[in-house]
């Protein structure tokens, strides 16, 4: 009974909080342009009046139009449940979580592209072969960052890994998983979220012909995503597992936060690139993370 | 009962079943299924015992005596063919009706049977002349199936392709048995773990049983082969006959002492079949050779459990290598079941729509609901996502690899990379099977034919059923299969045994749990997600096509459009030949755009080789032409020759 309650409330806290990392991207952008920009919990709003709104569904779709967005919640949240929070350790924690948690955001982008396929539209089909080829260089980088983080920690539980800090090559770790935040979560200058020209489209195309409640399970998750890899990021760099509780909770929300201004100034600062440039980009992600994995190996005297 | 009379029950109902098959294909259908049934009894109560099965009636067959052994190896291989074997006899019955095919079914019939017993001789053959000679009727055997449609020229190609290759692997086991019997005195085989002396032949059996397994550079003939025979036959090559080639490689490294560099280099063949195989069927437009494709890739991720198995074993590092040996081995079980479903299902596709060309296919799920959601299913377990089994087994590769690095030394060196290549291996399959289900199955229909295709029979949605069931089994509850891997992995490496008694090394009973509940939360949130949908309303448009109004399907996204990306990073190993048709004049009336992949090792690495030596040949028969004035000529320059090597030899 106390692990379903704890469980419960640890969802509850990911769900509530997920929203509002975009705001706060958003509040950062309109800052810097010296704009006033939309409020802090606009997202909140805009769930809550797709939540009830009506539905337009393309004639083409199947059943399994609806079905993928919600099981591709389903699995990040899952995910998130795989995460300490602070240093309070997830309630389900064991040998290998950590490739659980990244099959799980895999199957998040299988329904997702799945879904995308559906109303036959080639926006949405550009959008979903987009986000599963850069997934690869993706993927890679995050095998990288988990050997290094396992190697540094002798464990291949998500929650002992993200304990300690990723030590020598911490801030290797760093640029490496910021980077694999911005393309897997289509920030700039991998994708531009706020882009209304749908052939440079990533994330957005795909979700073209969604609406009402299955676009706002959508936008939810993708708000999710965002905020797992900034608890991954902060997390596998900073050693906040060794702290009190409050203080590791207070720790990881001043570092998400700070995570979330910097994705504001680099979508203020930067321009996203041209499409033959990411794979570059994400290339150099990988090579970031098989650099913190040589100096974990080097720190732990292999 | 027991595992003998089991096995005597399998096989003589499989014998009248091959009796039978010519005039009586509902007969013959049952004692089949009845055959399966009773090798999987078999093969369970080895698996679940730990006790091999041993048969030595002490007759000859062949001059030498019959030896039968089931062990917790072969009784592993023998219950996935028990498994995809029955699924697939059920499903040939609609699938290749006699109504249809008149000649060709009742022949089919007989030399399924064969395939089948031979394959189930090949499993408990204990001795070297007894387990060549099942070998090669089961190569024959599945010869004949795979040309069943022989009147189509690339059919006849394929089935060539296909012997040849066969019998140099034939060639390389002859060897490999021969080599073995001269040096052990006799033809029986069993373990011989201490005469470090046969390490060497290891090599002969690599080539031999990895030509037959479709490893990378040697899948050639892999591809056109399945691509080319009936799906129910591709299931079967698929699911099972490739698998022997594992079989042979797990029995002998397990038996015979290997060579120090063994594990390295079946790792590195592994790695390269994973990351080529799916780069390769990432570059197909034909489904059912995609899906051909995707076997290698398999293997590959197969052979790298072995490979690192091998290298913990030689190193000593029994836990992680039990851990990679024990995801190879259940990869072994979970590639048969999903790959046979996928080429059911295709076959399905292909029954019902008469092609096997994705872009002349899409919007599948309206006349096929069955078929879309096994074929999506399998898809899923193939690119290993969870909940389901493809997820469980590289979940283990992937704890032994960590394991590797974990522990350092030598291995971990090679560990690291194997791991993100697996990682890159298991995006890419996702990448190729998103396209596939997306372009075959949803979507608007390309072709009047793709809009009027119709669900397949009951014994053939049934058979993909029974498959699809044991994807979600493994998946959910994988501790129930542990046992069966861990006397596989006893019957493997003795040595390990102390490993194998506490247990299971990974945590999968928490793992389990957690498929479990990840199922049910998604299946409950599809349910909650639809009823509020339906709730707020529905209103049917058109798909968003930034404004245009009759979108049309032949503007949809192709699979080649789709994969351009990673093909276009591969493009220095794919070679796509591009055909392109511009248009020409003010009003163009056509053009073109085509662009091909072709199977890359085979056009420009063996034919090139082949068609070298066909020419030294040629010029070698220069020679022969009937002028008599010159072989006399001949003659004394030879006879010159021998004077000039005798004289010297005589000044010695």
């Amino acid at each position: 009974m106390r692990f379903a309650l704890d469980l419960l409330c640890r969802l509850a806290l990911w769900l509530l909080l997920a929203p509002l990392v975009p705001g706060i991207i958003n509040r950062v952008k309109s800052w810097v342009a010296g704009r006033r920009g939309p409020p802090v919990l606009q997202l909140y709003y805009d769930l809550g009046r797709l939540w009830r709104k009506g539905v337009v569904l393309s004639t083409a779709v199947s059943p399994g139009f609806i079905a993928g967005p919600a099981v591709a919640w389903v699995a990040l949240a899952g995910a998130a449940l795989l995460l300490p929070v602070g240093s309070m350790w997830p309630e389900v924690v064991f040998y290998g979580d950590a490739l659980l948690f990244v099959c799980l955001l895999a199957l998040a982008r299988f329904c997702t592209a799945l879904a995308a396929l559906e109303p036959g539209s080639s926006f949405e089909g550009m959008g979903a072969a987009r986000e599963v080829s850069y997934a690869v260089l993706a993927e890679a980088a995050i095998i990288a960052a988990l050997l290094a983080l396992s190697l540094h920690s002798h464990s291949l539980a998500l929650a002992e890994m993200l304990t300690p800090s990723a030590g020598a090559g911490a801030a290797l770790l760093a640029a490496g998983l910021f980077l694999v935040l911005l393309a897997e979560n289509c920030r700039v200058p991998f994708d531009d979220p706020n882009t209304h020209l749908e052939l440079t489209m990533v994330h957005e195309a795909m979700v073209l012909d969604h609406s009402g409640p299955p676009l706002a399970v959508i936008l939810h998750g993708a708000s999710l995503k965002l905020l797992i890899f900034s608890v991954l990021l902060a997390e596998s760099v900073l050693p906040i597992g060794r702290l009190a509780p409050v203080a590791g909770v207070a720790v990881l929300g001043a570092a998400v936060l700070a995570v979330a201004v910097a994705v504001g100034l680099v979508e203020s600062l930067l321009a996203r690139f041209a499409f033959q440039r990411v794979p570059l980009l994400l290339t150099t992600a990988v090579l970031l993370c098989l650099f913190a994995l040589l100096a974990a190996w080097k720190g732990g005297g292999v | 009962m027991t595992v003998g009379a089991w096995l005597l029950a399998a096989a003589a109902v499989t014998v009248a079943g091959l009796l039978g098959a010519w005039h009586a294909p509902r007969l013959w259908l049952a004692v089949t299924l009845a055959g399966c049934a009773a090798a999987l009894a078999a093969a369970v109560w080895v698996l679940a015992a730990g006790v091999p099965w041993e048969w030595r009636p002490g007759f000859l067959l062949g001059g030498e005596p019959v030896h039968l052994l089931l062990d917790g190896v072969s009784a592993f291989f023998l219950a996935l063919l028990a498994v995809v074997g029955g699924a697939a006899t059920a499903y040939s019955r609609e699938y290749w009706p006699d109504a249809a095919h008149p000649r060709t079914a009742p022949s089919g019939r007989v030399w399924w049977s064969v395939l089948l017993l031979s394959l189930g001789l090949v499993l408990v053959a204990a001795n070297g002349l007894h387990f060549l000679i099942a070998w090669e009727i089961f190569t024959m055997a599945a010869y004949f199936l795979v040309t069943q449609e022989r009147s189509r020229r690339e059919v006849r190609q394929a089935g060539w392709l296909y012997l040849a290759a066969s019998h140099v692997s034939m060639v390389c086991l002859f060897a490999f048995f021969a080599l073995l019997a001269a040096r052990t005195g006799g033809w029986e085989l069993g373990p011989l773990r201490g005469s470090t002396g046969l390490a060497p032949l290891f090599w002969l059996a690599l080539v031999g049983f990895g030509l037959k397994a479709g490893v990378f550079p040697l899948h050639v003939w892999l591809p056109s082969a399945h691509a080319n025979a009936p799906s129910h036959v591709s299931a079967i090559l698929s699911g099972v006959t490739i698998k022997m080639g594992v079989y042979g490689l797990v029995r002998f490294s397990g038996w015979l002492p290997v060579p120090p560099e063994a594990g390295w280099v079946v790792a590195a063949l592994g790695v390269a079949s994973a990351v080529f195989g799916v780069v390769f069927a990432l570059g197909q437009h034909d489904l059912k050779r995609l899906l051909a494709y995707h076997s290698v890739e398999n293997i590959g991720i197969i052979l790298i459990g072995l490979g690192f198995a091998l290298i913990a074993a030689a190193h000593g590092y029994p836990a992680w290598g039990l851990l990679a040996f024990a995801g190879g081995m259940l990869h072994v079980w979970n590639h048969g079941l999903f790959k046979s479903l996928l080429f059911l299902g295709a076959g399905s596709v292909l029954h019902a729509t008469g092609t096997r060309e994705m872009s002349r296919l899409g919007g599948l799920w309206r006349g096929m609901p069955w078929t879309t959601g096994c074929f999506t299913l399998g898809a899923a377990a193939i690119a290993g996502l969870p909940p389901l089994n493809g997820f469980v087994s590289e979940w283990l590769v992937f704890l032994g690899l960590f394991g590797a690095v974990g522990a350092g030394g030598l291995p971990a060196w090679a560990a690291g990379p194997a791991a993100i290549l697996l990682g890159v291996t298991g995006a890419l399959a996702l990448a190729c099977f998103v396209k596939v289900c997306g372009v075959v199955f949803f979507g608007l229909p390309r072709t009047a034919v793709a809009a009027q295709a119709q669900e397949s029979g009951p014994l053939m949605r049934g058979s993909m059923l029974v498959l699809a069931a044991g994807c979600v089994a493994i998946g959910l509850a994988p501790i129930l299969f542990w046992p069966a891997v861990a006397s596989a992995a006893a019957a493997w490496q003795p040595a390990w045994a102390a490993n194998l008694h506490s247990a299971p090394p990974a945590p999968l009973v928490v793992l389990g749990t957690c498929q479990i509940a990840l199922a049910l939360t998604a299946l409950g949130a599809v349910a909650l997600l639809r009823s509020r949908v339906r709730r707020n309303g529905v209103v049917r448009a058109v798909t968003w096509d930034c404004g245009y109004a009759a979108p049309t399907p032949r503007m949809q996204y192709t699979a080649g459009s789709f994969a351009e990306i990673i093909t276009g990073w591969f493009g220095w190993i794919l070679r796509p030949e591009r055909h392109v048709e511009r248009p020409h004049g003010p009003f163009p009336t056509q053009a073109g755009h085509a662009v091909h992949t072709p199977e890359t090792v085979l056009e420009h690495l063996v034919e090139p080789a082949g068609s070298a030596v066909l020419n030294f040949a040629a010029m070698v028969q220069r020679l022969q032409h009937g002028r008599l004035q010159f072989y006399i000529l001949y003659l004394v320059i030879g006879l010159a020759g021998l004077a000039v090597i005798v004289l010297a030899g005589g000044v010695r």
